[in-house]
């Protein structure tokens, strides 16, 4: 029997090590899927309680947060060429133009 | 038990894939890392009985966004990480803040777990046959205005990346809206007298 908590434990997994991906890749595109990673742990926290409660909203949420996600990840991506345009570099260490 | 041998199989693969997607030096290895880890998930959906969502995301995910990925990687042109001390000095500090959200997600799901099983009755609801349905239904009645507003925001999404990759040539002949709306009709038209019948 595959209870409620192995699906939260394995989101929670999976959260983490988005989290641990974002801090360790600062000059790279990893960024923004490391970001994917985390959105898809926080559905699956909905998909699962959805099924447990027996309760529609969750997979309506999980439906608005992947169209979110799509915007987003459309607007990150053009950011980033953007970016290298300007910089030549994603790098987000050299992103200092604020701080001078 | 087959369910069990699914779950645990699936989901060792999606933390490795996971995992693939953070420790790969390649971004085009991390891409396709982060495709299996969608599929993989996409099937744990279908055993939470929610295929709809299942197929969303295979098709919007893989589909589209990770296509996306893989030619902005393509585009940008990005050698792999050559500069390793910044990796080195950063991963311990990176490792302990994750193990340290991991410990306490998951101290607080079995801690609480008694509360989440009060609720816990799964009923095999006649009305979960049909998913697609069901979640339609939903849809366009109770959640008509977040479907629309989300619609919007798709709009907005296409708006912003064409405006923000937007590059326009140097010599290019364009009108100037300005001078065009700030015309004055009178100046432009003049009116004639034409005589007739004269002849």
């Amino acid at each position: 029997m595959i209870t409620l908590q192995s699906y939260l434990t394995l989101s929670a997994i999976l959260f983490a090590i988005g989290i641990i991906g974002i801090i360790i890749n600062r000059k790279n595109i990893i960024i923004l899927m490391c970001t994917e990673l985390i959105l898809l742990a926080v559905n699956f926290n909905f998909v699962a309680f959805s099924y447990f409660n027996q309760d529609y909203t969750g997979q309506i949420f999980v439906f608005f947060i992947l169209t979110v996600a799509a915007a987003e990840a459309a607007i990150g991506l053009a950011i980033l060429v953007a970016l290298y345009r300007n910089n030549e570099s994603i790098d987000v260490d050299k992103l200092t133009a604020l701080k001078e | 038990m087959l369910t069990e041998i699914i779950f645990y199989t699936f989901s060792s693969i999606l933390i490795c894939a996971a995992l693939g997607v953070v420790f790969f030096r390649n971004p085009v290895y991390s891409a396709v890392s982060l495709i299996l880890s969608f599929i993989t998930s996409a099937f744990l959906w279908f055993l939470l009985e929610s295929e709809f969502l299942a197929l969303i995301l295979i098709l919007v995910y893989v589909g589209a966004v990770m296509v996306l990925f893989l030619f902005v990687i393509m585009m940008l042109n990005i050698n792999e990480q050559k500069a390793n001390s910044r990796f080195n000095t950063i991963a311990p500090l990176a490792l302990l803040i994750g193990l340290v959200i991991l410990i306490e997600m998951i101290t607080l799901i079995w801690l609480k777990s008694n509360q989440f099983t009060e609720t816990l009755v799964i009923i095999a609801s006649p009305s979960s046959e049909n998913n697609t349905l069901e979640l339609g239904k939903l849809l366009f009645s109770e959640y008509i205005y977040p479907f629309e507003i989300a619609g919007f925001i798709l709009l907005l999404g296409i708006i912003i990346s064409i405006s923000l990759t937007l590059r326009s040539k140097k010599g290019k002949k364009t009108q100037i809206i300005s001078k065009q709306i700030d015309i004055d009709p009178s100046k432009r038209v003049q009116l004639v007298d034409l005589e007739r019948g004269d002849n």
